[in-house]
């Protein structure tokens, strides 16, 4: 049960009719007394909140920064009419809206009521519970119950960078040799002929069929098809820092000050691997997905063209960094397990010293003898901007400390290209279009 | 997307089984404790709290003991406990005894210095001034055995004694027994014709300390010294209210309606509070992931650096920071040797050659604005460098 504001006010107007009274001790116990009274007969002719019967209905998938509604739907099948409000409660980081919903369902009907959703983070947001509270008919006092009603909305990653795909997907089609501007195709792969048209490149005239035939024929190229890309992503400790502003997703409590507002590198690693994965789903490759720590945690292998980047979402969503060292041999033989012709290794990580040199490194060349290997990682916005620190000796130190680490960044990575592993270390915002970018200069390089 | 219907709701209200099948263990135990709790109050016996100095008390800190012996010594003891008693039951030969008196208004202290008696004074009570005038409280002092030191009949039969409290300063012609750092705990003087006698502290009275040193003999020689003892204590039951002129006080004037008014108040209250308190529904916990920058582990290096002064660290990083940019600007390997960088360097910028080496090969800023300047000359090279 639960009382109402009407009740305390009640109680509070009867100190007036103990003033007045001339028995004072008995209009205390008088009105206390009526008060219980009210309050009884209230709750005994409110409606029942325990027979209530609820179904959802609505949406279940949801990119984060998007908003989607849920549908509950009260059904009564008591004797009375239940009034009052309902609360539909989720977790905090689904921005759950309204709080309270009025709801008014008389005996034997059904009300639908929706809640609308803007979840602020990443993963499964499942609901909790269904709080009813149905007031009697003087409103002085309602009854209370709770009811478990499962539904479940998986919060997909944005793709924020798929405003990149038209740029790159033009550059493809560069590679491909069917670009508008009929440049000749950078392939590798020969394609086949074709009649010469005006602007073709001259270079590409294939001679000996123009001769077999009264035309001039070019030769098309196309770039490899039908390549395989691993995407590994490193789902350990590395990938839990938070870098750079967290995109679109408006905070909805202003973060504490020294506190980050910032995205995961693992949300910036799945921007990217996303990106890579339209990328060369439409440059005919076939994409793979690995998230690994300790276990695998997600692995997707075989999924079609057509529905890859859905599979991969839905594979991403409840993805969440872990807080242990990533096990890099293992990471490797879950690799080497899985990927039995050569393919491309993307490996979305960070280039941390300590990291690698004791993981990653020793192993790699192990990856990198079979695999072509591209390691990518999120550089840290707010290190450059403390190398750039000048003026007092505060922020030179703190210059000094991210020179520091930037330094041992940069001796990584020269080891890496070393032993032929490409590298691309970007700012959060420059990730994906880079790896796309360093995807499509080993495809032009015929090197898949 | 998809439109699902779920599988149908679940109510996960207690039902009143529920309740008293979760609740009744609670119960259990809590009346245990309540039982075991009520016990011993209901089988002691009341009033087990002491009074101090009521003769008619058994307590440690009562003074039945000190009654007894005076009754034994063939003087009466009278308790009374209101003032009004006290100077109704005074007559000639008697002696009044006032101890434990925090009740006494100045009214009170005026009417029984007024009522011509010898007084005996145990402890600095209230309205001590007007009670014994003349004497001036000087300042307190532990309670302990002290010897008499003086020549009042009274102090030196008994001998040593359990005496403190309060020293006082005696008036003068009185006599005063007892010294702690110079100044008398007991003090004897006349006054108005009456014997007026003040001790600072009534310990050596009680049950518990009267069989100890000389206390018998001197609370005997003290309290026995006329035949009939007037002991004033406070009463059970004491009445604070002030009243007024006519006997009623603040209290009588309020119409009992206002207060149980207040009471239907609070009443009121706890009804708010009961709205106010219910929740609609449990609090909702999330586990959320772990909140921490990647740039966190430079930011505590920077101040490390800082607090130690690190320069030995701080400018070979930016050196080699700068050095490291510097080196495919001018067409050098990353491993090209020092003499190589300044060269070329120089060259490129028409900088001397031992500026630009001590630059980014020179030795350690020796203070915070050496590294400060270095920065600034390492930022001037590249941009030099890159400008060129």
């Amino acid at each position: 049960m639960a009382l109402t504001g009407r009740a305390g006010l009640l109680a509070a107007l009867g100190a007036l009719l103990v003033l007045a009274a001339p028995d004072p001790p008995m209009a205390v116990l008088g009105v206390a007394l009526l008060l219980a009274a009210l309050v009884v007969i209230d709750l005994l002719f409110a409606g029942g909140v325990r027979g209530l019967r609820f179904h959802r209905d609505g949406e279940r998938l949801v990119r984060l920064g998007e908003s989607v509604t849920v549908g509950l739907v009260v059904e009564n099948p008591g004797r009375r009419r239940v009034r009052g409000v309902v609360r539909d409660a989720w977790p905090p980081s689904a921005g759950s809206a309204p709080r309270h919903l009025r709801v008014d369902v008389p005996s034997g009907q059904r009300r639908r009521l929706v809640t609308t959703l803007t979840p602020t983070r990443r993963g499964d947001r499942e609901a909790v519970t269904v709080t009813v509270r149905s007031l009697g008919p003087l409103g002085l006092a309602a009854r209370q119950g709770s009811h478990v009603v499962p539904w479940s909305v998986r919060v997909l990653p944005p793709f924020l960078s798929r405003k990149h795909l038209p740029g790159k997907l033009a550059r493809l089609r560069e590679l491909d040799g069917r670009h508008p501007a009929l440049v000749r195709g950078q392939g590798t792969e020969f394609d086949s002929l074709r009649e010469y048209v005006v602007g073709d490149d001259v270079r590409s005239i294939d001679w000996r069929a123009s001769a077999r035939r009264s035309d001039v024929v070019v030769r098309t190229w196309r770039p490899e098809r039908d390549r395989r890309v691993l995407i590994v992503l490193d789902t350990g400790r590395t990938s839990a820092g938070r870098v750079g502003v967290a995109p679109g997703v408006a905070p909805r409590v202003a973060p504490l000050p020294g506190q980050a507002s910032g995205w995961p590198r693992l949300d910036w690693s799945m921007d990217a691997a996303l990106l890579l994965a339209a990328l060369a789903s439409r440059a005919g490759d076939r994409v793979d997905f690995l998230a690994y720590d300790r276990t695998v945690r997600a692995w997707l292998s075989g999924a079609s063209r057509t529905d890859l980047l859905s599979s991969l979402v839905n594979a991403m969503a409840p993805i969440e960094a872990e807080l242990v060292e990533a096990d890099s041999p293992g990471m490797v033989a879950a690799v080497l397990a899985r990927a039995k012709r050569r393919c491309l290794v993307v490996l979305l990580t960070d280039v941390n010293a300590a990291a690698m040199e004791e993981g990653l490194l020793p192993v790699l060349p192990r990856l990198s003898s079979r695999h072509t290997v591209l390691v990518a990682a999120v550089a840290d916005p707010r290190v450059a901007a403390m190398a750039s620190g000048r003026g007092t000796a505060e922020q030179v130190y703190d210059a000094a400390a991210a020179e520091r680490l930037r330094g041992e960044r940069r001796r990584i990575t020269a080891r890496l290209r070393g032993q032929g592993v490409e590298v691309v270390d970007a700012l959060p915002e420059d990730i994906a279009p880079a790896l796309a970018d360093a995807y499509l200069a080993l495809k032009a390089a015929g090197r898949l | 997307m998809s439109t699902v219907t779920a599988p149908s709701s679940a109510s996960t209200s207690p039902t009143t089984r529920s309740m008293w099948r979760g609740g009744r263990g609670i119960l259990l135990v809590g009346l245990l404790v309540l039982v075991t709790a009520l016990v011993p109050v209901l089988l002691s016996s009341p009033g087990t709290e002491g009074r101090p100095l009521d003769p008619g008390d058994s307590s440690d800190v009562g003074a039945k003991a000190l009654a007894q012996l005076l009754g034994g010594r063939g003087v009466s003891v009278e308790r009374v406990d209101s003032v009004s008693a006290l100077i109704s039951a005074a007559g000639p030969d008697s002696q009044l005894l006032i101890g434990d008196t925090d009740f006494l208004s100045e009214a009170d202290a005026r009417r029984i210095a007024g009522s011509g008696q010898d007084r005996l004074i145990v402890g600095a009570v209230p309205h001590l001034d007007v009670l014994a005038g003349g004497l001036l409280v000087k300042e307190h002092v532990r309670t302990r055995s002290r010897e008499p030191r003086c020549d009042l009949r009274a102090a030196t039969g008994a001998g040593s004694a359990h005496l403190g409290g309060v020293s006082f300063t005696a008036p003068a012609g009185g006599a005063g027994c007892y010294p702690a750092a110079g100044h008398p705990t007991l003090v004897r003087y006349t006054t108005g014709g009456r014997t007026v006698t003040v001790v600072g502290d009534g310990a050596f009275m009680t049950n518990l300390r009267l069989a100890e040193d000389g206390n018998a003999a001197l609370a005997m020689n003290l309290a026995g010294a006329r035949p009939r003892l007037i002991w004033l204590v406070a009463p059970e039951q004491w009445d604070p209210t002030l009243a007024g002129p006519e006997g009623r006080s603040l209290g009588d004037l309020i119409p009992s309606g206002v207060s149980w008014a207040v009471v239907q108040l609070a009443v009121a209250v706890g009804v708010v509070a009961l709205w106010r308190g219910r929740r609609l529904g449990p609090v909702v916990a999330e586990r959320l992931p772990v909140v921490v920058r990647a740039a966190e582990t430079v930011e505590g290096r920077g101040r490390l650096y800082r607090a130690r002064r690190a320069r030995d660290r701080a400018a070979p990083a930016l050196r080699a920071a700068a050095i490291d940019r510097l080196a495919p600007r001018l067409g050098l390997p990353p491993t090209a040797a020092p003499d190589e960088v300044v060269a070329a360097t120089a060259a490129r910028t028409g900088l001397d050659a031992r500026e630009v080496r001590a630059t980014l090969y020179g030795a350690v800023p020796a203070d915070d604005g050496g590294l400060v300047a270095l920065a600034g000359y390492l930022d001037t090279l590249e941009r030099q460098v890159r400008d060129s």
